[in-house]
């Protein structure tokens, strides 16, 4: 497995170098380059923003229940699924910061704030989940240190509570920030932040699952509780999220006239199938059998892999389609220019951008785990 | 909760039974934290939702004394736009939050021109992809009974508009004259009231420039824009570069006296604009019209831009 996280490492560093690229050209020209416009306004950044906060949540509510479960690897591990939590939200807060047109001006979220928005709402809660983690951190350091292991304050389970509050409510809230736009028809719907909080918690027990099984001491007693946990709850989110996106298709299909089927027809048949066929369902469906079956840490370390990965196929469906009719027939004629297009397709500097966030997520995560663990790409494993 | 410690993982101190049990206490210290953040942020939200109206001129202090232009008297047979301008005058007399600005577009006498479109964008000095008064053509019939109307689209001024408590920073508001406007020193970019405009009337600016990829800018593309009274200059990537941009009605025309761009370019005095407050203005009398029609109406936005079909 050495030689496979070695492999890894060269990826990720071909991965962040090309994401400097696209950093670098998004600094210099601006939103100039982008595929979004003023009718689809929103692209493959603010997917991934959603993604990762959903990871954010998710992955610090299965973390911190596992935790009170005293599930082996996740009860000693807990200042890992902090440090991971916090990583997934910093890289997600780092996405949307690239998507703004004046991203220095985002401090205006906490200066000057209207609630009555979806998105300073959640900015605020995001800042309040970080100094939640952030006081959770320091608790468990102070009760590490203590002999024997007690938490003196008698606030770290009651933040953990808060915080597993904190997680199901913004991934969640994430969906009502498009549930409300009364302008497309196809986010107006009261299953979407159910359905965004089902991705969280899938990609969010993914992702644990995931590093778990990179790290060693945690790969020494396989098969263990924490492993059927985490495959469990994955699994359990994969399947509720694909039985609620089947109930939301067949109501768009089944209706005489849905204002839902044009978005749905495109998702299905439309230029971009493959997304939804080949990697959202047919990357879900493998996942799910690598989970299921899978005997090996491998198979499910490759399994929650690609839950974590595929899930940004459900962000981008839920987003682009959305987006794509407009509710005043004849606009996208009315006036042509590529930023006024009832179509959307990312341009190379947007997924040079997105590697640049998919590896700053990822290096976070390794440098919480060094810290915090001592794991390192160069050190050989001890067994399997 | 479970008791047992599980497994060991190899953790040095794996038998401790860490975490404790959760015990009464803790459950009544989470419930204080989740409720002291529900009533945090319901307090929040409600304090936002009394405060949603931004900085705008009010009282006398709104009140404009414009000259009046007596070598041009105001006929029953004057064209439109005379009467118009006079009847601009006479709102422009009265403290902001008397004035009802709206506009009727007669769609029996737009010609689809797009004199509007083009004039709006000279005014505003709009980049290539910014367009606050696009002309959607709309085609009905059944050959050889085939029609076209035309319906320019400029910011219906929305009574409820779905643009402004998306916005995260205040950036855009009510006016109590019932214009909605940007400020574009405070919008982050964000594009969430674009996406909430079910007109699609706002645009953002990407910062493109007409003579993008020739040797030079020509120097008219360097001119400040004057909307909402100001000189922005979108040189240096200045706003309203990476800002939402719609329609305001002109307001810096009305404050001076002039008509909107687009009403006083329309060569078949298709749109009139005015003040629905003031029931002797012309726009007052098309208001009364019973062929009327407002887009999207469903949506519930009370939109102030009225169609006669």
């Amino acid at each position: 497995m050495t030689r496979t996280v070695r492999w890894l490492a060269w990826l990720w560093l071909v991965a962040f170098a090309l994401g400097l690229i696209g950093l670098g050209i998004r600094v210099f020209t601006g939103e100039r380059l982008v595929g979004y416009g003023s009718y689809v306004s929103w692209g493959l950044w603010v997917a991934l923003y959603f993604h990762a906060v959903g990871i954010a949540g998710g992955l610090f509510v299965v973390g911190a229940i596992g935790y009170l479960l005293r599930l082996p690897g996740l009860r000693d591990r807990l200042p890992v699924v902090l440090w991971t939590s916090a990583a997934a939200l910093v890289t997600g807060l780092v996405a949307i910061g690239l998507d703004l047109g004046r991203p220095l001006r985002a401090v205006r979220m906490f200066v000057s704030p209207s609630f009555t928005s979806m998105m300073a709402f959640n900015s605020w809660m995001y800042v309040v989940f970080l100094a939640t983690l952030a006081a959770c951190f320091v608790l468990l350091r102070r009760a590490a240190t203590s002999q024997p292991r007690v938490d003196r304050s008698g606030w770290l389970v009651p933040l953990l509570g808060f915080g597993i509050v904190l997680g199901v409510a913004f991934p969640s809230q994430s969906g009502v920030f498009f549930g409300v736009v009364e302008a497309k028809p196809y986010w107006n719907s009261a299953l979407l932040p159910v359905l965004f909080l089902a991705s969280a918690i899938a990609a969010g027990a993914a992702v644990l699952l995931l590093i778990l099984t990179f790290l060693p001491r945690v790969a020494e007693t396989p098969p263990n509780r924490t492993f059927d946990y985490l495959r469990w709850v994955t699994v359990g989110a994969v399947l509720v999220y694909f039985v609620l996106e089947f109930a939301e298709i067949s109501i768009a299909l089944w209706s005489p006239a849905s204002h839902d089927r044009e978005p749905v027809e495109l998702i299905l048949a439309g230029p971009f199938w493959w997304v939804f066929w080949l990697v959202h369902v047919g990357g879900g469906l493998l996942a799910l059998a690598l989970l299921l079956k899978g005997r090996s840490l491998a198979a499910t370390g490759t399994g929650a892999f690609l839950v974590a990965l595929t899930f940004v196929a459900a962000r981008l469906n839920v987003l682009i389609p959305g987006q794509a009719f407009p509710e005043l027939k004849g606009l996208g004629e009315a006036f042509q220019h590529p930023k006024l297009a009832f179509y959307y397709q990312a341009t190379v500097p947007e997924y040079l951008v997105a590697l640049f966030i998919g590896s700053l997520g990822v290096g976070l995560v390794y440098l919480g785990l060094r810290l915090l663990t001592g794991f390192t790409i160069s050190k050989p494993e001890r067994a399997q | 909760m479970a008791t047992d410690t599980g497994p060991s993982d190899g953790g040095s101190q794996a038998t401790e039974p860490f975490p404790p049990d959760v015990s009464r206490r803790d459950l009544l210290r989470t419930a204080a934290l989740v409720a002291t953040g529900a009533i945090t942020g319901g307090s929040a939200v409600a304090v936002s939702r009394r405060g949603a109206s931004g900085p705008s001129p009010s009282g006398s202090g709104s009140v404009r004394q414009l000259p009046v232009l007596e070598t041009v008297p105001v006929a029953d047979d004057s064209d439109p736009l005379i009467r118009m301008q006079a009847e601009l005058r006479r709102a422009m007399a009265k403290p902001i939050e008397q004035r009802r600005w709206s506009m009727v577009i007669d769609t029996r006498k737009c010609v689809g021109c797009h004199a509007c479109t083009v004039a709006c964008i000279a005014e505003n000095k709009l980049p290539p992809g910014v367009v606050y008064r696009p002309v959607v053509q709309e085609e009905f019939g059944v050959y050889p009974n085939v029609q076209l109307r035309f319906f320019p689209r400029p910011c219906m001024q929305c009574d409820e508009p779905p643009c402004v408590p998306v916005c995260p920073v205040s950036a855009t508001w009510k006016r109590p004259d019932g214009i909605t406007v940007i400020d574009y020193d405070k919008c982050i970019g964000c594009r969430y009231c674009i996406s909430a405009c079910p007109y699609g009337a706002r645009t953002a600016d990407f910062g493109l420039n007409y003579t993008d990829d020739t040797p030079e800018l020509q120097p008219y593309e360097a001119l400040p824009n004057h909307e909402y009274g100001k000189s922005w200059s979108r040189l240096q990537h200045g706003s309203p570069v990476g800002n939402a941009r719609k329609c305001h009605f002109c307001l810096h025309r009305l404050e001076v006296g002039l008509l909107p761009q687009c009403v006083t370019t329309c060569i078949g005095r298709a749109t009139i604009f005015g003040d629905a407050n003031d029931p002797a203005s012309l726009v007052s009398e098309n208001l009364r019209a019973p062929n009327q029609l407002r887009l999207l109406e469903e949506k519930g936005t009370k939109p102030k831009v009225t169609y006669l079909v």
